[in-house]
């Protein structure tokens, strides 16, 4: 007992003093967060970069450019002539041009001339219409891009849908009100938070373990300690200690950054996420320490590591919904720890989920433990 | 006019466990008065324990793939003693101290500490034993007293810290970390921890290998202070002055096996020759003498020129032979050595020799012969191998 105490304290102290580990373990997540968060947390829908061109330069042409820039999801980028415009959009830099020619206006004041007197009258309101010309405007948008040519084409309909309907005073029949089926808004930024914590505890457990052993073997360190009466399992029992203190306090650090910078919160019970903190760096740590038993030199035992927990890392929903990827990569990755780590923090942390409904991540993870843990314990060696 | 050869003299060596009967000290020439008191310390320890073992060694052996790394050892260490495996690297001497250890298990045989067997009762062995490994490797980043703390907390006893600090000089680092320590700072930290249970057998491997003179010469007084308490200690090492000063009896091993078992001072007088003159001839390479006149500007001279002094390396030594009191000469690369039981004698013959041939020798000096000495003359080879 005195020796479990004495080697958690130690550890810790090891962990406190090992400036580098702790910045990059703790920073590293951190940085992924934020970069992540401020790179793709955009509320509100997607922008798009368009230029228009006034070749007409009327009154009528001046509106109808600042009712783009009005819209809301059009960006509007200045460009000096058609061609430079059109440049623009194969290089990318522009989703949209519009092109507003010239007599732009003039067929507009006719249209309206000749409809004008439709409005008063009820029957003479189709026939007015066919009578005049409409005025046309032309929109270049790159086709191969399918969200941005949805967004360009239904920002220049809502546009002219509405510039024309002002000229005939049109009145709408059926009105449409909008209503969010969301209870709660969840951003980017909830679905990070969540799988940073997972992808956290997997790297510094899997990595870390994997590596401290590793070296501690090659160098001799465990060799000295076999060497005195101490129990291995009084030694697993601490290092499991201390990594689990360690991981519960960067996994609240991380979680509270997330709060003040991104207002994201933990709505389920923090107990529950808490369980799944220590369950996942049981897994993980058990993976470790098979990892370092495998590898034959402590050089050999990071790429391992890394092997593992790369593909883990971009595949296991850390930063991707899983739902999004082909079906049979689903399969697999649904059998991964990491999936479900992040999936039931995520659940507990945005919908409050309760073990009720987190049994199957329960299972599963407990599976890998479970496993994992034997696994260790058969391969660990001290030297 | 004795010489041996090599395998004569294997089997002279090894009838062991011969009774430490003379423990007086060896007129040495160069003795300094540190070895001096070092051996009177020894031999007044050694009176006062008679054949109490605390090491039974029975015939270990050990094997990886097909390299036997320990061949069947055999022997037993007596409390309070301090015994020393001297041999070179790859002899087998760290494989045997582990497998007393119980850090490594043997493929045959059997040891046994205090009485408990490594196979059947380790806990028990570990308990009573304290280890210094070769490279012990300890957490970088805790302070000398936390590893102290540490290693403490895993025995059932253990010794307070400060005197241990105190003996081994390492009170004012007991703050710092084991990272920023010296070599020898490092090594004494080992000691201290495997003295933190209070062992009964202390296990040393290669304790000074690495460190500088003084470093060296501070840790020799550390041991031998250990062993005037009655610490018994075990010891390995490839350095055969520091065998001479701290050990009672000397485990010579060679390829895994022992070839001599006796006090220091037998083993040398197992040379039957306590003096050694050394010299070497100029513009010799690689054992043959090429050129024989004093003349060495223009030595293209065919070695058949020179009528008297052009002795091939064979007869050159057997002329040194017949030098009266010469009990055996060798050719150590470009050195030869002549042991002689009379060096007076010897000294005037082979000058004399050596001028009536007109041979010119280079480098001549005597000394007293060493348990280097005696690993050559058995093994043919030396203890550092370049």
């Amino acid at each position: 007992m005195k020796a479990y105490l004495q080697l958690t304290v130690s550890q810790l102290k090891l962990f406190a003093r090992n400036r580098q580990m702790l910045v990059f373990t703790l920073f590293f997540p951190v940085f992924f967060m934020l970069m992540f968060g401020f790179l793709f947390n955009n509320d509100g829908p997607m922008s798009l970069d368009a230029s228009i061109i006034d070749q007409d330069r009327t009154e009528a042409s001046q509106e109808l450019a600042s009712r783009f820039g009005q819209t809301g999801v059009l960006n509007i980028k200045t460009s000096d002539t058609e061609a430079a415009a059109l440049d623009a959009l194969k290089h990318n830099d522009l989703g949209l041009v519009v092109v507003i020619p010239e007599g732009y206006g003039d067929s507009l004041s006719k249209f309206a001339q000749v409809s004008e007197p439709s409005s008063g009258g009820t029957n003479g309101g189709s026939a007015a219409v066919n009578a005049g010309t409409p005025a046309q405007i032309r929109m270049i948008y790159d086709s191969s891009n399918l969200t941005t040519a949805g967004m360009a084409k239904a920002a220049v309909n809502a546009v002219t849908d509405g510039v024309s309907k002002e000229l005939v005073h049109f009145t709408p029949a059926v009105t449409v009100a909008e209503e969010s089926v969301q209870s709660q808004q969840l951003s980017y930024i909830d679905f990070l938070v969540p799988g940073i914590v997972a992808m956290m505890i997997m790297s510094n457990n899997l990595n870390g373990v994997a590596g401290q052993i590793a070296s501690w073997r090659e160098r001799g360190v465990l060799r000295r300690m076999q060497s005195t009466m101490l129990r291995p399992s009084s030694f697993i029992a601490a290092q499991i200690t201390a990594r689990l203190a360690l991981n519960g306090v960067q996994a609240v650090i991380v979680l509270l950054i997330g709060q003040f910078i991104f207002g994201t919160q933990v709505r389920g019970s923090w107990g529950t996420l808490l369980f799944f903190v220590i369950i996942g760096t049981l897994a993980f740590m058990s993976i470790g320490f098979i990892v370092a038993s495998l590898a034959r030199t402590p050089e050999s035992a990071n790429p391992i590591a890394a092997f593992l927990s790369f593909p883990m890392m971009f595949l296991g929903g850390v930063f991707f919904p899983i739902k999004n990827m082909p079906e049979f990569v689903q399969k697999i990755v649904n059998l991964l720890p990491i999936a479900h780590l992040s999936t039931a923090m995520r659940e507990v942390m945005n919908t409050g989920a309760g073990f009720a409904s987190l049994w199957t991540q329960t299972l599963v993870l407990g599976g890998w433990m479970i496993v994992a843990f034997a696994i260790a314990s058969y391969t660990f060696k001290w030297e | 006019m004795l010489l041996l050869d090599r395998k004569h003299a294997l089997i002279i060596a090894i009838p062991q466990y011969r009774l430490n009967q003379d423990n007086g000290i060896v007129a040495g020439m160069e003795r300094s008065t540190f070895i001096q008191n070092a051996i009177n310390r020894k031999s007044e320890v050694l009176r006062v324990h008679a054949d109490d073992r605390v090491i039974e060694v029975d015939g270990l052996f050990k094997k990886y793939g097909n390299f036997t790394a320990v061949n069947g050892v055999s022997f037993g260490v007596s409390r309070g003693e301090v015994f020393g495996l001297l041999g070179p690297n790859g002899a087998g001497k760290t494989t045997t101290m582990e497998m007393i250890e119980g850090l490594r298990k043997p493929d045959g045989g059997s040891a046994k500490v205090a009485g408990h067997d490594t196979r059947t009762s380790l806990r028990k062995v570990k308990e009573v034993i304290g280890v210094q490994l070769q490279s012990t490797s300890l957490f970088e980043l805790l302070t000398v007293e936390e590893i102290l703390r540490m290693y403490a907390s895993f025995y059932p006893r253990s010794v307070p810290i400060e005197p241990l600090l105190d003996d081994m000089i390492l009170q004012d680092k007991r703050k710092g970390q084991v990272k920023h320590l010296s070599g020898g700072q490092k090594q004494r930290l080992a000691i201290a921890i495997a003295l933190i249970n209070d062992p009964i057998v202390l296990f040393l491997d290669e304790p000074t290998t690495g460190l500088d003179p003084q470093a060296r010469r501070t840790l020799w007084d550390i041991v031998l202070r250990l062993k005037e308490r009655g610490k018994t200690i075990v010891l390995s090492t490839h350095y055969m002055d520091e065998a001479h000063i701290l050990c009672d009896r000397i485990c010579l091993m060679d390829q895994g096996s022992i070839i001599a078992l006796d006090t220091p001072d037998e083993l040398i007088r197992s040379l039957q020759s306590e003096n050694a003159i050394e010299f070497r001839l100029p513009d010799q390479v690689d054992g043959y003498q090429t050129a024989s006149s004093a003349i060495q500007s223009d030595s293209h001279i065919p070695p058949a020129a020179g009528a008297d002094g052009s002795e091939a390396p064979g007869m050159l030594m057997g002329l040194l032979q017949h030098i009266p009191g010469v009990q055996q000469v060798e050719l150590r690369k470009d050195t030869y050595v002549l042991y002689t039981s009379d060096l007076q004698a010897t000294l005037t013959n082979f000058v004399q020799l050596m001028s009536e041939r007109n041979i010119t020798f280079t480098d001549l000096r005597t000394r007293t012969a060493t348990l280097e000495d005696v690993f050559i003359h058995m093994t043919g080879r030396g203890l550092r191998e370049e």
